[in-house]
């Protein structure tokens, strides 16, 4: 199992969320739907780390996870706003975590050019990152998190701010990744964009999962 | 004249505006007039001589030098509490704000006194100072504590609302990328908020430097300019200050001109 959470359990204010308890194979794409205010945004930054669990555990990997801090954790989450660094060029942004690991720079010119490849960027590298279009920032934030190596891909509502047209293309971009064997979570409030994507879904009402699948 | 013009541009002349622009207008002139009557009464000779006169220009590297060095020592204390203010929430977190503002509502004198008193011989601090030699009154260290007691609020207010304007994401991102805490604020908060941090850098600079009330409490000589300006007028009367007062003026409007042109960039 690549994601095993158990009981796992939150709260902030007045919400409670969980106990919740599901797994995740490696390879597999688990898709986190409900609607806003259901948990899915604060499950979602649990398993990176972001906030810490009241309860429970959070096993990646087979190594416990529950209390490690972000950085150390192999867990990649592209934002729906995709938190590109805007003083950074295109390049700067996805070469960010490598530099981070103290890759060598002929590593890390190798591999930003692989994966600007990969995602049909490589003719923006040069750039900032405030002139992309829509579909240009998230390409580039995918990329980014990809560079990482994440052993778990989070996406936040990756196909909702972009156009109708761009969808179809994204969505064609997640299935490449999941067939290179990327294990992913896509969470989203919209249950349609995950058909034919998901190998596994969970849907979250006021904290619990209602329905898993 | 130039408000009326845009005015009229703009289409929007109505009575209110008319009046608000006269209004606006004197304290406008109020602001300039006094500096451009400095100017304007400047007599050649007397203006190149004081340019020549190394007690002034050496007033003014001094002035300029103790400000510099006091502001790039501070922001090594300044930027990390600054960043702190801006991104944490703590217990009497407000009394630490008001704790900041405090040197600039309290009267400079009074400032100089109260440093004098902490730094004189018979206190902790000073006797300290004493034991390895050094007397911190009347020194460019005094004068150097002066000029950063009223002007580093300056420094922490603009830094803070700098770091503040730096999105969380961008730093939660940056950590599930693989960034340390600190490696977050060097490579992430810091270069975002720089724009503020260095206005924040020059309004502290530009602030201890003309700084007169508590530093001529604490180090009457050596003299900074701000002293030296207020010595002449008081030993050899107006004539004598003027010029010292437009030269000083002068290096303060350029520094003022550049942030002001870094700011708009």
């Amino acid at each position: 199992m690549m994601l095993q959470i158990e009981s796992l359990e939150y709260s902030v204010g007045e919400f409670n969320l969980g106990p919740l308890s599901f797994e995740l194979e490696k390879g597999g794409y688990l898709a986190i739907s409900g609607p806003s205010g259901s948990g899915k945004s604060l499950l979602m930054e649990l398993i990176a780390g972001l906030r810490r669990a009241k309860n429970g555990k959070i096993i990646i990997d087979s190594a416990n996870h529950t209390f490690t801090p972000p950085r150390e954790r192999p867990v990649g989450l592209l934002f729906q706003d995709y938190a590109l660094f805007p003083h950074l060029s295109v390049y700067d942004n996805i070469a960010f975590p490598l530099r981070i690991m103290k890759k060598e720079s002929k590593v890390i010119d190798s591999r930003v050019k692989t994966l600007a490849d990969y995602f049909s960027i490589e003719k923006l590298t040069g750039r900032d990152v405030g002139t992309l279009s829509g579909g240009e920032r998230q390409r580039v934030a995918l990329a980014r998190a990809i560079a990482y190596e994440p052993n778990i891909l989070i996406l936040d509502e990756p196909l909702s701010a972009l156009d109708e047209d761009l969808r179809e293309e994204a969505k064609q971009t997640l299935a490449d990744l999941k067939k290179m064997g990327q294990t992913i979570i896509h969470v989203t409030h919209n249950r349609n964009e995950i058909e034919g994507l998901a190998s596994k879904s969970i849907a979250l009402f006021q904290g619990f999962i209602k329905s898993e699948f | 004249m130039s408000i009326f013009v845009f005015m009229r541009f703009n289409n929007s002349f109505n009575l209110t505006y008319l009046i608000f622009a006269l209004l606006g207008g004197i304290i406008l002139i109020f602001l300039i007039a006094p500096l451009l009557g400095l100017f304007f009464s400047l007599k050649a000779p007397q203006l190149f001589s004081t340019i020549n006169d190394s007690q002034v220009s050496n007033s003014i590297y001094r002035t300029l030098l103790i400000s510099a060095f006091v502001t790039l020592i501070a922001s090594l204390f300044a930027l990390p509490l600054a960043y702190i203010l801006a991104r944490k929430r703590f217990p009497l977190k407000g009394l630490i704000e008001a704790i900041i503002d405090l040197p600039i509502v309290i009267p400079h004198s009074a400032a100089g006194i109260a440093l004098l008193g902490f730094i004189s011989r018979d206190s902790l601090v000073g006797s300290l100072a004493s034991s390895v030699g050094l007397n911190l009154v009347g020194s460019s260290t005094a004068i150097g504590m002066a000029m950063a007691f009223v002007s580093v609020p300056f420094l922490i207010n603009s830094a803070r609302d700098g770091f503040a304007a730096v999105p969380v994401r961008l730093e939660q991102v940056a950590e599930t990328l693989g960034a340390s805490r600190y490696q977050v604020f060097t490579q992430i908060s810091l270069p975002l908020a720089k724009r503020s941090v260095i206005s924040g850098l020059v309004l502290m600079f530009a602030r201890g430097m003309s700084e007169f009330g508590a530093v001529v409490i604490v180090a009457y000589h050596p003299m900074t300019t701000p002293v030296l300006i207020f010595d002449r007028f008081n030993s050899f009367g107006l004539d004598y200050a003027r010029p010292v007062a437009a030269i000083f003026i002068a290096v303060t409007l350029l520094i003022f001109i550049l942030l002001r042109i870094y700011q708009k960039r």
